[in-house]
């Protein structure tokens, strides 16, 4: 079990690739040990087939008539933002209790996981930097998938030119719960399993990639995260699901509803 | 003439009316926070809901946010024209930003809540 006498720092789960209601509901589960432990709490997963996750908010209908994503599950996420259809990326979710220095602001919590990303990969030759976000004109919030869009802190790759108008390799976007604030995230890997995919992720913007130790680079990140904190990155061996199969089973149950996924 | 508002933690404001209904909005503080805002759910009318409840939702562009019954009672009206004209929330969030009018359950409930003095003492504490 996570040390709880300490106050800062990040405790980080590893979790075997899970189908899409499952793993929604260990991050709710994760947002409320958050809240009970009173410290930020980090699970990083994949997924058990190419899925898509929605939006909190958007229309089911843009979903099913899109036809890049056609014949691929969808789940709902609580969080916001756009879909992402994972498969080729890793996931992360982090829970961090509204009282805490990251609680407040829905910009420090994102800058501080994306920046220490970016710091991390430019140490290993990539050059990565944070967007500065593109003007509501630019219609980003129509657009389905999230790494067509461009939000203030996303991760890019940086052009050829020096611009910041490369190649989106990490999104995130939060649900602000009572007591957490849970934090959902994608770092694009390789392009995604769907015709015609545009993203090329991480390792074809950056072919030493492919050579890296993921679960150290991911270490690496999370280490730097903590350290924003002042405190220790604890990475537990053990993964976070099993020893909580019988609330996740009992939450994911919401996010197999039809009424969940066709909320709007 | 209405009441001064009152505040709960969670950032709604309330304001008892003169016809002894109540209205409720979000704080500045909190619509200043979300940013760019881009979809928001209002309750059904006629919904009876309890104080802590949530009412709502609110997505901005990175973020879903509840919004919560100050206090108990029923839904009798919401702003319908709020949800296509977001804007109006940042703009003037204790006027025509207002979200839902409650016909409290016991307006006694009010009294639990923070005054404009101590919502600032706590929007002061609040992490940045």
């Amino acid at each position: 079990m996570p040390d709880a006498s300490a106050t800062s720092g990040l405790i980080a789960w590893w979790d075997e690739p899970a189908p899409g209601p499952e793993n929604m509901a260990a991050d709710e589960v994760l947002a409320a040990e958050a809240v009970a432990l009173d410290r930020p709490l980090v699970r990083i997963y994949g997924w058990s087939e190419p899925t898509v996750s929605l939006g909190g908010f958007q229309r089911l209908a843009d979903a099913r008539a899109a036809t890049v994503i056609a014949g691929l599950p969808l789940v709902r996420r609580p969080s916001g933002g756009g879909a992402i259809v994972h498969g080729t990326d890793l996931t992360y979710a982090v829970a961090v209790p509204r009282s805490h220095a990251w609680g407040g602001d829905p910009q420090v919590l994102y800058d501080v996981f994306h920046e220490s990303l970016a710091a991390e990969l430019r140490e290993r030759g990539v050059a990565a930097l944070r967007h500065p976000g593109r003007d509501r004109a630019a219609g980003d919030d129509e657009r389905l998938l999230c790494f067509d869009r461009r939000a203030r802190g996303d991760l890019v790759v940086q052009t050829a030119a020096g611009g910041t108008d490369g190649d989106k390799i990490l999104g995130s976007a939060q649900r602000r719960l009572r007591g957490a604030v849970l934090q959902h995230g994608s770092l694009l890997l390789e392009p995604p399993p769907i015709p015609t995919a545009t993203h090329p992720g991480l390792l074809r913007l950056h072919p030493p990639a492919a050579a890296w130790d993921l679960r150290q680079l991911v270490v690496a990140w999370l280490t730097r995260v903590a350290a924003e904190s002042g405190g220790p990155l604890d990475s537990h061996a053990a993964a976070y699901a099993p020893a909580r199969a019988r609330l996740i089973a009992d939450a994911a149950a919401r996010f197999r509803e039809a009424a969940w996924l066709g909320r709007r | 003439m209405a009441a001064a508002p009152k505040f709960a933690k969670t950032h709604e404001w309330i304001r008892l009316d003169d016809d002894g209904l109540a209205t409720v909005g979000i704080s500045a503080y909190a619509v200043e926070a979300l940013t760019d805002l881009v979809f928001m759910q209002l309750p059904e009318v006629g919904r009876a809901v309890k104080a802590g409840e949530s009412i709502g939702e609110i997505e901005s562009v990175k973020a879903v946010s509840d919004f919560y019954a100050p206090v108990s009672g029923e839904v009798v009206a919401v702003n319908a024209a709020l949800p296509g004209n977001l804007e109006t929330l940042g703009q003037d969030p204790y006027g025509a930003g207002w979200l839902v009018k409650l016909r409290p359950a016991d307006t006694a409930e009010l009294g639990t809540l923070l005054d404009q003095a101590a919502y600032d003492t706590l929007v002061k504490s609040q992490p940045h």
